[in-house]
């Protein structure tokens, strides 16, 4: 980059190169270096090559510098600002940029720039300077608008001096210096007011309320006032809220310019936008342009705007200047009238028109013509060259908006044959006038100003060609400032010179204006020219009828009803009264005196008008050729001085030019946007009306549908009707089939209860016929049988009577037979001889007879022998499974006994157990008896065997007294419970039990008894035990018969002293030493012992000995329960033997 | 049996699905309506079904010989086996073996003793040796599992002779079979058990010879003991199997053999029922199924 830093730097002054290709070259290259790069040295080598040479390339490429760069170039510029030399360029420069309104415009209020701004508007004493500044600030206010609040004081304090400027510094500035900055201090009044009116307001109440700054008041501010209306805002905004930026966000830049033209009354300043725009009504004829916003504009917009004529958007006011310029003279020659002079908006109306009216001979085109002067007799060709950027910047326009809109494009009504004799008339008249007229006029200040230039015009036409290119704006926008304030006096007479010192102003600076910058304008003005140039004027304007005509299609788009009509009479009018209208124009212009105080934009114009007429009079008295002589013959200062000044008013008016170019810019914004709405809006009536149309169009067709529908519905009811007849008509058709239909099923019912009937008796028929059948056929069986049975007695008749004849054959025979044995009797013993065999054979065959009858009767006996057989043989089988079933139910009934006998042997055994378990006990119960008793039984057998049986009966047990009861009730039950002390009490002889009670009893009871005899008697019987059972069995089944019942019903036995009879009773054939065991322990003393132990052993035996005994002895007279249930277990061995033997 | 009207024709079906014990009742009413009633089928039927409770007493009765085959003798058998009890119970009141205060048990055991001649004489009671401790807990049991005193005695009484007679023999062999059916179960739970010393040490007195009693609630117990009185004492062994199947958890984390052991007799009273259930599956795989005597 630093390589090529140098060199781009040394391009720079390339800009200034004649040659197209090579520029662009180097444009696109600082730009793409500048789009690449991000430093500031390239930026700051182009502000300072601007600075140095003030170079329209570099400014152009400054101005459109990009987002990163701004930085740079404001500070940049601020740097220069601070030298007083170069402060003039950079706010020139400045100037530029923020009238191209980059994007970043915003920021500017951030950066120093600003500041220093304004230390340089409220320090500096160079007027141009301060005069470029504020037109500087002027611009970039509404840009930066709620910026502004910071620095609103010294937006005041800036106003406030630059007010007092004149006042305080008389004389120092030159007046034409003067004027400028009085315009320019008024644009600024403007914007303040018209942005912070209520900031404002205090500000000027604070600052004019006192008394050193009265003068400037009444001097300057208080003109300006005249030419503010009340701001709204002052009613209802507050200093705070016009200093909220929320206010400000809904404005766009142009919105805000437009807010304050709107409450200037000025109509240099003024804008006519709704709300305001009251003052053009009375110039419409027709209710429906008025009620056209877009319309009415032009001609209030025009005053302000004409001076940014090029403007190319504010196409509906040139559009009406340019088709109706004669139009539109009458009606405001109309309107003349109407103007009062106390109506200051009046002054609005009539110069539009003026403005550009094409008809020269008018009075009021002075208001344009002093352009022209200006620039030395250039001035109508100004205005044709005006009116060829117009028109090229319509059709620009056309071009746009056609593209956009193109099927709304509408045949125009004029042909452009028309408009192009209209225009051609209209330059003729033109060349006739200023034919007529010349140039007498030249020393007269307005008409003659005015009827002057009318002659130029023509020479001016020949110039514009050349003059296009080059700076047409610049150009115009001076002249307009001079037309508007004619304008502004035109009305009234001669304004400007009804105020010496605004006259004064103007008068001064008048002859050195513009030749220097125009030089072109200087050559070919000579009258004897301008017909000549005529043609050449004429030349391009084919070229701009052919654009009028997309221009006026658009008018036409914009107001469609009222528009062409609008046009074409005005047209008319203007045609007709464009000559009469000569000589009211040049009364009028005396009319009038200035009264209300001009506005300084005004005086300006005044002073441009002026300066241009000197510099007319001046090219026209000298010849051209020594123009420079000029100089010293005309103004008499000193040429130097003068040049400066003049470059510094040239400069100045560029300035202001510009600063109004920027003001037709924001207007241009906004008019483009304005029509836009108005496109809008008639594409949407357009719209409405279709669809009313087609609405229309509709409501034909509904009520045609209608119609039809009506008619249909006739139709339909109609067939309905027919419907219903013929429906009702079926019906009763299907009602009358019906009926015969049922009448058809009734008797088709009673052919078929017919048929049935038939039927039945067909059946019946068929059944006689089979009956009959039969018979038939029995018959014929029957028949049949008689034939044979007939035959067979036929045959047995036949029989009979062979056998008949047999018998009377033999009967014969035996006659014969009878009589023979007669004569043959002799032949008798033979005959008994063969007689007795016969016999015997007889005998033999009834033998044999019998004896078959013998043997059949045998065979039937056998037979039922036989059957005899086989029945016995099945009751056999029959029986033999009886038996079988009998097995078998012996066989279960035997099981059942089983299980009873086992469960009664468990039990038997349970109780066995009980029982030993209880002897167990007993014996225990003895024996400790016994250990115990020594003492007591030694003294008691001492006393006696009673008191020994007694003691020992009561030592035993409780139950001695039990015990000793049976003697008093002996029974067999008690037999044991005596058994021991009975016999002590009544000795052997024995109640009759003691029958029963054999031996084992007396075996029982005899040692017990015995005990008192002694011992011996008991071994006695011990040894004699075995015989005496043999001797007595009789009484010793008796006795166990008893002792077998006292044990099943006594089975719980326990008491000691009955022991010796359990012990006992089971041994009917017991061993002696079992029976005479309890005796020994009860004589025995405690010697004894050890054999006590034998005792139990052998008891265990006893059962089984027992049962022996039983089988063996008891079995047939057993009648007591126990032999019974032996017998049972007996029959139940046999079972069991039977059982297994089977 | 296959004339039959009342058997459901879908019984073949429900051992296919799964159902079991549908039928069971009715093929058992069936065999108790029979009139001698075939001790062979019943014992069969048992070992092969589980009993429904309402007939289990009534069936153990027969099986075990308390009741005769025979149903018409039924009253008059159980009128002795009455008198039986209410005579030795007497006698022992008598003799003061046994006093109100006496646990049922108490006197169920003595009863045993006298009926068994082995009771001592009352001044000679000695301290309860290790039969009687088994008679004890099998009374325990039995005296949950039946309400009436001489039922119980009765089924008590011959549980345990049966018991002793049937399989007094086989006895000291379970424990070996028992170590063969876990090794082929479970061969790891085998040999931890046989690494710990614990297999040794397993409660097999409470097993085999008390028939789980006290080591199973009664609701699982009666359903060993259907099959132990119906006559197979391998039962046992398949329950001891699963039992240590189904805490082979907690056996593979003790080392300590008496850790075990303690275990096992105080073993969780919860899932005794699967328990039970298993191990009759396995011993009906085991040792087959014993045929259907319907």
């Amino acid at each position: 980059m630093s390589t090529e830093q140098p060199n781009i730097g040394d391009l720079l002054p390339q800009l200034e190169s004649s040659d197209i290709r090579q520029l662009e070259e180097i444009k696109s290259l600082i730009n793409e270096n500048l789009s690449t790069e991000r430093g500031s040295v390239l930026l700051n080598g182009l502000v300072d090559y601007y600075l140095e040479n003030n170079s329209a390339q570099a400014m152009q490429i400054l101005s459109s510098v990009r987002e990163p760069h701004d930085k740079h170039l404001l500070d940049k510029m601020n740097d220069c600002m601070t030298k007083q030399t170069s402060r003039l360029s950079t706010l020139t420069l400045l100037g530029h940029v923020v009238r191209k309104q980059p994007s970043w415009i915003h920021k500017m209020a951030r950066y120093p720039l600003l500041l220093s701004l304004l230390k340089c508007l409220k320090t500096d004493s160079d007027v141009v300077v301060l005069i470029t500044g504020v037109l500087v600030l002027i611009t970039l206010l509404p840009m930066i608008p709620q910026a502004g609040k910071q620095h609103l004081y010294e937006f005041f304090d800036i106003f406030g001096r630059l007010a007092s400027w004149n006042l305080k510094n008389p004389g120092h500035v030159s007046e034409v210096y003067l004027i400028h900055l009085h315009a320019s201090v008024y644009s600024l009044f403007h914007r303040l007011y018209g942005m912070y009116p209520c900031n404002f307001l205090s500000y000027l109440r604070s600052h004019y309320s006192m008394k050193e700054n009265l003068d400037t008041f009444e001097e300057v501010v208080k003109p300006m006032l005249e030419h503010v209306r009340i701001h709204p805002e002052l009613v209802t905004g507050t200093k705070d809220h016009e200093l909220d930026p929320t206010r400000w966000k809904r404005f766009e830049i142009h919105d805000i310019v437009i807010e304050c033209a709107k409450v200037s009354l000025d109509p240099k300043e003024a804008s006519c936008e709704e709300g305001y725009a009251t003052m053009p009504d009375h110039l419409y004829p027709h209710p429906q342009l008025r009620s056209q916003h877009s319309a009415s504009s032009p001609y209030a917009d025009f005053h302000s705007s004409y001076g940014q004529r090029a403007t190319p958007l504010t196409h509906c006011a040139v559009h009406s200047q340019l088709l109706n310029p004669s139009c539109e003279l009458p009606f405001s020659y109309g309107g003349k009238e109407l103007w009062s002079p106390s109506s200051l908006c009046g002054m609005a109306t009539p110069p539009s028109s003026r403005g550009i009216s094409p008809n020269p001979e008018l009075s009021h085109s002075a208001s344009f013509l002093p352009g022209h002067r200006l620039h030395s007799a250039s001035g109508e060709s100004y205005y044709l060259f005006l009116f060829l950027a117009v028109f090229r910047n319509i059709t620009f326009l056309f071009f746009h908006s056609s593209s956009l809109n193109a099927p709304i494009t509408l045949p125009s009504h004029n042909s452009p044959a028309a408009i192009t004799e209209e225009l051609l008339k209209i330059t003729e008249d033109k060349r006739d006038l200023a034919g007529l007229r010349g140039f007498d006029s030249p020393f007269f200040h307005t008409t003659e100003t005015l009827t002057g230039t009318q002659g130029k015009p023509l020479a001016g036409l020949a110039l514009g060609g050349p003059m296009l290119p080059r700076e047409p704006h610049h150009s115009v926008s001076t002249p307009d400032r001079a037309l508007e304030k004619a304008q502004g006096q035109n009305g009234d007479g001669d304004g400007s010179r009804s105020s010496p010192q605004e006259q004064s102003w103007s008068f001064q600076p008048v002859c050195p204006f513009s030749p220097i910058e125009h030089p072109l304008h200087q050559s070919p003005s000579a009258p004897e020219d301008e017909v000549a140039k005529v043609s050449d004027l004429f030349s391009p304007s084919p070229s701009m009828k052919n654009p009028s005509l997309p221009y006026e299609a658009l008018f036409d788009l914009a107001l469609p009803r009222a528009a062409s009509l609008f046009i074409g009479r005005r047209t008319s009018e203007a045609l007709g009264r464009a000559p009469q209208s000569d000589g009211l124009e040049d009364g009028e212009e005396q009319l009038g005196e200035g009264r209300v105080s001009a506005s300084p934009l005004e005086v300006l114009d005044r002073l441009v008008q002026q300066g241009s007429d000197a510099h007319d009079k001046v090219l026209k008295r000298l010849p051209l050729p020594s123009k420079s002589a000029d100089w010293t013959h005309f103004g008499g200062s000193a040429p130097l001085d003068e040049l400066h000044t003049l470059r510094s008013q040239l400069l100045l008016l560029h300035n202001q030019l510009l600063y109004e170019r920027y003001k037709r810019e924001q207007h241009a914004v906004r008019n483009r946007r304005l029509l836009r709405r108005v496109i809008n809006a008639t594409a949407l009536e357009e719209h409405n009306n279709a669809m009313k149309d087609q609405l229309s169009l509709q409501a034909v067709d509904m009520v045609s549908l209608r119609e039809s529908l009506r008619v249909e519905q006739q139709r339909y009811r109609q067939l309905w009707e027919d419907r219903e007849t013929v429906v009702t008509r079926l019906h009763s058709q299907i009602r009358q089939l019906q009926q015969g239909r049922d009448e058809y099923y009734t008797k088709n019912q009673g052919l078929q209860s017919k048929l049935n009937e038939y039927q039945k008796r067909m059946n019946e028929l068929e059944a006689d016929l089979q009956r009959a059948n039969n018979k038939v056929c029995h018959t014929g069986h029957l028949l049949n049988q008689m034939t044979v049975k007939l035959s067979t007695s036929e045959s047995t008749q036949q029989q009979m009577s062979f056998l008949n004849k047999q018998l009377l054959l033999l009967g014969e025979a035996h006659k014969l037979a009878l009589q023979q044995p007669q004569p043959a009797g002799s032949n008798g013993a033979a005959v008994s001889g063969t007689k007795g065999p016969q016999m015997v054979q007889a005998s033999w065959g009834k033998e044999a007879e019998r004896l078959r009858q013998s043997l059949l009767l045998q065979g039937q006996k056998l037979e039922a022998a036989q059957q005899r057989v086989g029945e016995l043989d099945i009751q056999l089988t029959k029986k033999e499974h009886l038996i079988a079933e009998q097995k078998k139910f012996l066989e279960d009934v035997k099981g059942q006994a089983k299980g009873e006998l086992q469960a009664s042997e468990s039990r038997y055994q349970a109780q066995r157990r009980v029982t030993q378990l209880l002897q167990k006990e007993l014996l225990q119960l003895y024996s400790r008896l016994e250990i115990e008793r020594p003492a007591c039984c030694t003294t008691a057998s001492a006393a006696g065997g009673n008191g020994g049986g007694r003691g020992n009966g009561s030592t035993l047990s409780p139950w001695q007294p039990k015990a000793n009861h049976p003697p008093a009730s002996p029974s067999s039950n008690s037999v044991n419970g005596t058994e021991d002390v009975p016999p002590p009490l009544h000795a052997p002889p024995a109640p009759p039990p003691p029958p029963h009670d054999t031996a084992p009893l007396t075996v029982g009871s005899y040692p017990s008894a015995k005990s008192f005899l002694g011992m011996r008697a008991r071994e006695l019987f011990r040894n004699k035990s075995e015989s005496q059972c043999d001797e007595e069995p009789p009484r010793l089944a008796g006795l166990s018969q008893g002792l077998k019942t006292e044990l099943c019903v006594e089975p719980l036995w326990p008491t000691p002293g009955e022991a010796p009879c359990p012990a006992s009773d089971p041994v009917l054939t017991v061993t002696p030493a079992a029976v005479s065991k309890p005796p020994p322990p009860v004589c025995v003393p405690a010697k004894e012992h050890p054999p006590d132990t034998r005792p139990r052993a052998t008891k265990l035996d006893v059962p089984r000995r027992k049962m022996g005994g039983a089988r063996g002895g008891a079995g047939p007279t057993a009648g007591a329960a126990r032999p019974r249930q032996q017998q049972q277990l007996r029959i139940m061995d046999y079972n069991d033997m039977h059982q297994d033997r089977s | 049996m296959a004339e039959d009207p009342p058997r459901n024709f879908r019984s073949a079906y429900y051992e296919k699905v799964g159902f079991r014990g549908v039928e069971e009742k009715k093929s058992l009413e069936i065999l108790l309506k029979e009139n001698p009633l075939d001790v062979e089928k019943l014992s069969t039927f048992s070992q092969r079904f589980p009993l429904p409770s309402m007939y289990r007493i009534h069936v153990w009765k027969v099986l075990l010989g308390i009741l005769p085959p025979h149903s018409d003798s039924h009253t008059l058998v159980g009128g002795y086996r009455r008198e039986q009890y209410q005579d030795v119970l007497e006698a022992l009141t008598v003799m003061r073996f046994i006093q109100r205060a006496t646990p049922q048990t108490q006197v169920y055991l003595r009863m045993f003793q006298l009926e068994s001649q082995l009771l001592p004489r009352c001044s000679e009671t000695t301290p309860p040796d290790s039969k009687d401790e088994d008679f004890l807990s099998i009374a325990r049991s039995m005296e949950e599992i039946v309400e009436d005193p001489v039922d119980c005695y009765w089924l008590i009484k011959c549980f345990v002779n049966q018991f002793s007679n049937k399989f007094g023999d086989s006895i000291p062999h379970l424990p070996k079979s028992l170590e063969h059916y876990l090794s082929v179960e479970d061969p790891r739970l085998l040999n931890h058990l046989r690494t710990t010393g614990a297999l040794a040490m397993l409660p097999y007195s409470l097993w085999f010879r008390r028939c789980f009693a006290g080591c199973l609630p009664e609701s699982s117990l009666q359903r060993v003991w259907d099959k132990v009185i119906s006559g197979s004492c391998k039962i046992l062994v398949f329950v001891a199997v699963e039992i240590l199947l189904s805490c082979k958890i907690m056996m593979m984390k003790t080392n300590r053999p008496e850790g075990v052991v303690n275990f096992l007799y105080n073993m969780p009273q919860e899932n005794t029922d699967a328990i039970v259930s298993k191990a009759i599956d396995l011993w009906h795989k085991y040792c087959g199924t014993p045929m259907h005597p319907v």
